[in-house]
């Protein structure tokens, strides 16, 4: 496993994947929190913001207000890590190569293992790189709107600081599972890139929106969301935690058995 | 001698199309064999049994003395080049060796090595996307030879070269078999595996339609005998006497082509002498192995029906 780990990592250093998995996250994350603070109110109106665009001065001067914006945009940081896998996993199908993996690493369990830790490592720096450069933008950019912001260096925030970027991580593994299970079950980056992004975001949106409003408590997608929010009103973090492990143990081994049992 | 490869009635279905039908091979370790048949025959499926890329639907085999279904136990022995040589075409060449020693465990002096032994060395850094076709079955080539292998099994290593790089690729196998090392290459291309190749295999429709020596294959085949007689006139004259000594003949020309063993020529001559024909030529043009191919793969189907 540590082989192919290892020569993962090659892969991943490449100026396209630094580019598109380490750079869209950072884009996301900056841009989020560039927003969040810009656009925050000292009161809210509920007659004249809608609710959920804009957030209050006090909401942001909590403990947690520090990784507000990049907690809000955990879904889209999600997605990059989605699309990083499901095309990681597909394009060694698609070009050919995953033959000569498979000749030099046999034992398919391992590579697969090896291959998906590499890139969830890549992701943990990913989200780590995002979650400074989201701190940066906001430390650089509250006092100049007046938002206070000693409690974000408080015990606690620093606390809450390391929760978010644990539970952020968590989410964007969780959705690179979904994505490298298309990708080996679909085998083509552009299929399991588009029917994953597309499961994500409106097939779920419109089951849980038109047909099973309790879904959020259940459907993957929804649970990445709360679980990258540290738990929601529909599905506390505990929850979220153990369904979508049961969930990506169920994917790993579908995969996995897949992976093992299909001709290269 | 030992056997570097042993199947036993290797069969691969896919659907209700039958790629490998009971396939039977026995290759010797430590020479050249070759594996020809036309495209479509069953040569890469094969292959990727030997391989564990893909599963044999009924028989079962054996590579350097391992059974094909633990292919861990023998893959760090083999070097391979799998159809056209697939690369991640925005690393380097060197990079994509690299990617193959770390997961194989593979010492990384190595990539230097095998990169110098196919020429690719001052392009070793630069993107594969930009190399030629000829350039990346050279590094096919250099990956197949990474792990220092006993076996080598290349899958149409001379696809898209030039001959001047076909010649280097011939030099390379042989290199290889003086070495000791075995070597297993399909090609349609049969004055290719003429020209490399100590033993042979030949599939034809997923069924193995010979195996043995390239020398006894082609000795065995009737050569094409051609007598030029003094006079032309004498020439259908002298067909007709091979004909009624039952050798097909056929004038052409001024010559007269006969098949037989080319012991046959001594005969032909004492026939024309009897008759008062004096030849002012008698040659003997051996039989290619692609006649051999296709007399063989004639004669089976002829025996299908």
């Amino acid at each position: 496993m540590l082989g192919a780990f290892s020569s993962e990592w090659i892969k991943l250093r490449r100026r396209s994947m630094l580019v598109w998995g380490l750079g869209g996250g950072l884009f996301f994350a900056v841009l989020a929190t560039i927003f969040t603070i810009e656009r925050a109110v000292r009161t809210f109106n509920p007659f004249v913001e809608r609710h959920g665009i804009r957030v209050t001065f006090a909401v942001l001067e909590a403990p947690d207000g520090l990784v507000h914006g990049v907690v809000d945009v955990s879904t889209l940081i999600g997605i990059v890590s989605l699309c990083l896998f499901a095309g990681a996993f597909a394009t060694e199908y698609s070009q050919g190569t995953m033959r000569n993996l498979l000749v030099r690493e046999p034992r398919r369990m391992q590579l697969l293992s090896g291959k998906f830790l590499a890139l969830a490592a890549f992701i943990g720096v990913a989200v780590v790189l995002e979650i400074v450069a989201s701190c940066a933008v906001a430390l650089l950019l509250a006092p100049g709107r007046g938002i206070t912001t000693s409690a974000w260096t408080s015990s606690t925030g620093i606390n809450d600081l390391f929760q978010a970027t644990l539970h952020v991580f968590l989410a964007s593994v969780g959705y690179g599972m979904l994505g490298a299970a298309l990708g080996v079950l679909l085998r083509s980056p552009g299929v399991a890139i588009g029917a994953a992004v597309a499961y994500v975001v409106p097939v779920e949106a419109i089951i849980v929106g038109a047909i099973w409003s309790n879904g959020d408590r259940w459907l993957p997608g929804q649970l990445l969301s709360a679980l990258a929010h540290g738990g929601t009103s529909d599905s506390s973090y505990h929850h979220s935690l153990v369904t979508l492990g049961v969930y990506m143990v169920l994917i790993a081994a579908g995969t996995l058995a897949v992976f093992r049992r299909r001709d290269a | 001698m030992t056997s570097s490869v042993v199947t036993r009635g290797l069969t691969k279905r896919f659907g209700t199309r039958l790629a490998v039908n009971a396939v039977d091979i026995e290759l010797p370790a430590g020479v050249v064999s070759g594996f020809v048949g036309p495209n479509g025959a069953g040569k890469t499926t094969t292959i990727q049994l030997l391989l564990g890329l893909c599963r044999p639907t009924s028989g079962s085999a054996e590579v350097l003395g391992r059974p094909i279904s633990d292919p861990a136990s023998y893959l760090g022995r083999v070097g391979a080049l799998i159809e056209a040589p697939s690369f991640y075409p925005t690393l380097s060449g060197r990079r994509n060796l690299e990617v193959l020693t770390r997961l194989g465990r593979i010492d990384r002096a190595r990539i230097a090595e095998v990169l110098a032994l196919v020429e690719l060395s001052d392009r070793a850094n630069d993107f594969v996307r930009g190399y030629s076709l000829g350039m990346k079955q050279r590094l096919g080539v250099a990956a197949a030879l990474l792990p220092n292998p006993e076996l080598c099994i290349l899958d149409e290593p001379t696809n898209g070269l030039d001959p001047a790089g076909i010649r280097e690729m011939r030099a390379v196998i042989r290199g290889l078999a003086d070495n000791g090392i075995s070597v297993f290459v399909s090609s349609h291309l049969l004055a290719e595996i003429e020209a490399v190749c100590d033993h042979l295999v030949m599939i034809d429709d997923g069924r193995i339609v010979f195996q043995g020596g390239v020398g006894k294959l082609i000795a065995a085949q009737e050569s094409d005998i051609v007598a030029t007689p003094e006079h032309p006139a004498d020439a259908q004259a002298l067909a007709d006497l091979c004909v009624g000594a039952g050798r097909p003949a056929l004038v052409e020309g001024v010559d007269v082509h006969v098949q037989a063993p080319q012991e046959w020529a001594a005969e032909l001559n004492r026939l024309a002498m009897g008759a008062g024909i004096t030849l002012r030529g008698l040659a003997v043009r051996r039989a290619s192995l692609e006649q051999a191919f296709f007399a063989i793969t004639e004669a089976a189907q002829a025996e299908d029906g």
